[in-house]
């Protein structure tokens, strides 16, 4: 079954390459049926515990291992529904906005190289799925013709850049250990100078793919630029791949000193995040610009529980950890597919000409609103209950002071930026007419993930138990 | 401290002062086309790397490590993928002066 | 004492050509700086007994990727000097990379002199792998996931290509290059053939035979010939997927037969007919690189700004 959920991807971009012409039907056809079975492979895993397998049927060193936890199950889960929204978005809108044909394989091989990502626990081949995610997502980004060449090069030499110096930190580690695979690894560790170097080297190569603070110069302009579909997809998936890599090296392999001294590099780089990522948001004056920077913000939360879980060692902190990427992916989502909406309906991408976006496209401007509530962090929205986790892990760890303080500045600052937008969407007195009549179908494919992410905090009791499991 | 013998240890430094080059270009660049080459080199001095990791404990019969060798095919595919792709966002990106435009898409 | 000689020049000119590579201030001589770099980066690989991966080095790292090289700089035409960079400029760059190599040198210094427990698991396992190279066993069947999504990688520096490439630069082919390339094609073919077919028990197979493959259609589709080979022409998409779709169809027959008695094992190869699966997995993965790497250098115009957007009108009409 998990093999399917590789290879009915994978072939279907095969075939949509031999014949472009029933690529849209093929690649809804292969996410809708990737999307069922890994609600399956969800809840077989919760029941019989996580799987692990060794590829081709090597010992184990020799063979490639796979895991499959309920973190990966979810962030699989997490990756196909999102793709099959996003096609039903690209479908709907494939007249209007002339996206190319060559978008339906890119975003299949997307979720071929996400899920590879996902499961895979062997150092190199998460080198090849790091290449892999990386070229799709520049790929997906040159989409958009000439005026997106110079971020696609940019974000292209910048993230293999990143993929080098990992290469690098696991070229050291197989000259030290003679192995690839995470759990021998992680049995045989010493925590020594090559041991951190390659540690190290890994992280910042990660974090410049991840686009963390103070490595994140690339991303608005690469995510401003692409096509608003494309842009849902890297801003609510690509960047959490190196992530995962990122949490599975600091939690998984490195000592608990290793850990301990890194956790205060990490808490600052993401509350810097924080506050330079809400700053310019802020500032800027294009929409999709304050929607990326707003993404810069929001790994600052994940890069933030990231520290304090390798401090603290506490599970509720793990688990904020995981839901803060579910509720940001699901609400990034819905605020790019919103935005491109109403930019391609509007005629602009400045902020300004979402002016009386409220009376023009109600229901866009909704599915904004509703998201940007999620991204502050209001009750009962996925972002609250990360949030509330995350205090909650600090509660019990008896920090009462600077970090729920900082958490507060933080939620301050995104609230500023949500409803700079909201603003000037409610400013009816001189409304930007739409260049034509709004279409409805797409406004509610950009609504449906917002209104997913506030269902978050129903199962927010299932969630905690399942990722609490992981942490142990 | 190592044990490693004369001219491992010679090429060893020779693939790392290979990656620090290919840094400082990558740095201090400054055309595109620059950093792509410098790319290459900081793969390429990984890659010899992993070769002159490989070549440990090879005595003449055994083969060097198969493992080592086979990630750096992987690797060098991986590699010009990437290269040709960035040289050709590169023409796209500076189109000389005789090329007839191609159609644009409308902007947004 | 002689090879330690040999060793010793080796590394200071693949340095100093890296080094005057990355400070010449002409963007072309830096592109032939480069190239001499790779060549001789394929004599070092070579010395330190990794033919597989000279064979590798001297056709992709060095001939392709130099190909390609100037192809871009042809696109760009004139270039100016790149600016001079004054010493302040450079300061703490140097600084940076030197405290980078420093640490780098005292992880390396950390490293045993003698290597991990895989060499000898491939050893051990070599026998039930279906061919008697190791380093292809390793590609092809022990670690042949990772080969998948290497193809997979190629596949995708293709469709980005296609999806921006630009317009060609006209030149002239010249009728002495054309003649020469022609008497070129045969022994070419032949050599690719036989390196694929070695790769089973020695240096040599899918990537060293389709690299060379490609490096001889290059210089053919450079001389205006093979014009058939386009991606317009369904027969050559075809064959360029093939490599991958090959592959996992074939993966999957093996996951599905053994029926559902056992846990079916995802690329595992029946030790019986490894040997056969390896062999038709390498053929069509040689003609997928060979012709991706082609059009990567190559990179055709399409009709439209994008080229898949065109119905493929006139499929297989190659002659």
């Amino acid at each position: 079954m998990i093999i399917m959920l590789l290879v009915l991807p994978l072939l279907s971009a095969l075939l949509m390459l031999l014949w472009p012409r029933v690529a849209p039907l093929l690649a809804l056809f292969s996410a809708s049926s990737s999307s069922l079975l890994a609600l399956q492979l969800l809840v077989q895993v919760t029941e019989h515990g996580s799987r692990s397998w060794l590829l081709a049927g090597w010992p184990s060193g020799l063979a490639i291992a796979w895991q499959a936890d309920t973190l990966s199950c979810l962030l699989i889960l997490l990756t196909t529904v999102l793709q099959l929204l996003v096609g039903f978005y690209a479908f709907a809108t494939r007249n209007r906005d002339k996206l190319s044909q060559g978008f339906w394989p890119l975003s299949s091989l997307l979720q071929v190289s996400l899920t590879a990502l996902w499961l895979s626990r062997d150092l190199f081949n998460l080198y090849v799925c790091l290449e892999l995610l990386g070229l799709v997502a520049v790929a997906l980004v040159s989409l958009s013709g000439r005026s997106a060449m110079k971020p696609a090069l940019n974000y292209l030499l910048l993230s293999l850049f990143g993929s080098l110096c990992y290469l690098l930190g696991v070229v050291l580690l197989y000259g030290r250990y003679g192995l690839l695979d995470i759990a021998g690894l992680a049995s045989q560790w010493q925590a020594d100078w090559l041991s951190n170097s390659a540690l190290l080297l890994m992280s910042l190569g990660l974090m410049l793919k991840a686009a963390l603070w103070p490595l994140h110069a690339w991303l608005p302009a690469a995510h401003a630029a692409a096509p608003a579909p494309v842009s849902a997809l890297l801003s609510a998936l690509v960047v959490k791949g190196p992530l995962f890599i990122l949490s599975l090296l600091w939690l998984q392999l490195a000592s608990v000193q290793q850990a301990q001294a890194i956790a205060p590099l990490f808490a600052a780089a993401g509350l810097a995040a924080l506050l330079f990522g809400g700053w310019s948001a802020l500032r800027t004056p294009f929409a999709k610009n304050l929607v990326a920077y707003s993404t810069v913000a929001q790994l600052g939360y994940v890069t933030l529980a990231l520290g304090l879980m390798l401090k603290f060692d506490q599970p509720l902190i793990f688990a904020a950890l995981w839901l803060f990427v579910l509720a940001h992916a699901l609400a990034k989502a819905a605020c790019f597919l919103a935005v491109g909406e109403m930019s391609a309906t509007l005629g602009g991408k400045r902020l300004t000409t979402l002016k009386g976006a409220s009376q023009t496209m109600p229901l866009a401007m909704f599915a904004f609103a509703v998201a940007g509530g999620s991204l502050i962090g209001l009750p009962p929205s996925g972002g609250f209950v990360a949030k509330w986790a995350l205090l909650q892990g600090l509660w019990l760890q008896g920090e009462l002071l600077f970090w729920p303080l900082a958490l507060v500045l933080a939620t301050l600052l995104s609230a500023a930026y949500v409803f700079r937008v909201v603003v000037v969407a409610f400013d009816r007195a001189d409304p930007v007419s739409p260049d034509f009549s709004p279409q409805l179908i797409p406004q509610w494919l950009a609504l449906l993930p917002a209104l997913a992410v506030w269902a978050m905090a129903l199962f927010s009791e299932t969630l905690m138990q399942l990722l609490r499991l992981e942490a142990l | 401290m190592t044990e490693l013998s004369g001219s491992l240890l010679l090429f060893l430094i020779t693939a790392a002062s290979l990656v620090a080059a290919g840094v400082y270009g990558f740095i201090i660049g400054p055309e595109p086309l620059r950093r792509i080459l410098a790319l290459n080199i900081i793969s390429a001095g990984i890659f010899m790397l992993m070769v002159v990791l490989a070549y440990r404990g090879y005595d003449g019969e055994a083969t060097a490590d198969p493992v080592l060798q086979a990630l750096v095919l992987t690797g060098l595919v991986v590699a010009v993928s990437a290269t040709a792709f960035g040289l050709t966002l590169l023409a796209r990106l500076k189109p000389s002066s005789s090329e007839i435009s191609a159609p644009e898409e409308p902007e947004q | 004492m002689s090879l330690l000689l040999f060793d010793t020049l080796l590394c200071g000119l693949l340095l100093a050509l890296a080094l005057a590579s990355m400070l010449s201030r002409q963007l072309s001589h830096a592109v032939i700086l480069y190239i001499a770099f790779g060549l001789l980066m394929a004599l070092a690989w070579a010395r330190l007994a990794a033919p597989d991966l000279a064979l590798a080095e001297a056709a992709i790292g060095a001939g392709l990727t130099g190909a390609l090289c100037f192809t871009a700089l042809a696109r760009q035409g004139k270039l100016p000097l790149s600016p001079q960079v004054s010493w302040q400029q450079r300061g703490w760059p140097v600084l940076f990379v030197l405290l980078m190599l420093s640490g780098l040198l005292l992880a390396l210094l950390q490293l045993p002199a003698s290597p991990g427990p895989l060499p000898a698991l491939v050893l051990q396992e070599l026998a039930d792998s279906g061919v008697s190279h190791p380093v292809t066993a390793v590609l092809l069947n022990f670690r042949s996931w990772d080969t998948v999504l290497e193809l997979l990688v190629l596949l995708l520096a293709l469709l980005g290509t296609l999806q921006v490439a630009p317009v060609p630069v006209r030149q002239n082919s010249w009728a002495l290059g054309r003649s020469w390339s022609q008497l070129l094609a045969p022994p070419i073919i032949l050599l690719a053939g036989y390196i694929l077919w070695a790769g089973a028990s020695q240096p040599g197979g899918a990537f060293q035979a389709g690299a060379l493959l490609a490096a001889g259609a290059v210089v053919l589709k450079l001389n205006r010939q093979l014009n058939w080979l386009a991606w317009r022409n369904i027969w050559v998409r075809f064959f360029a997927v093939a490599g991958l779709g090959v592959f996992v169809i074939v993966a999957l027959a093996a996951w599905l037969l053994p029926g559902l008695a056992a846990e079916p094992i995802w690329l595992r190869w029946p030790p019986e007919h490894a040997k056969y699966i390896i062999l038709l997995i390498e053929v069509f993965a040689t003609l997928a690189i060979a012709i991706t790497l082609t059009l990567l250098v190559v990179a055709e115009q399409p009709a439209t700004p994008i080229s898949l957007e065109r119905p493929d009108t006139a499929g297989g009409s190659d002659d």
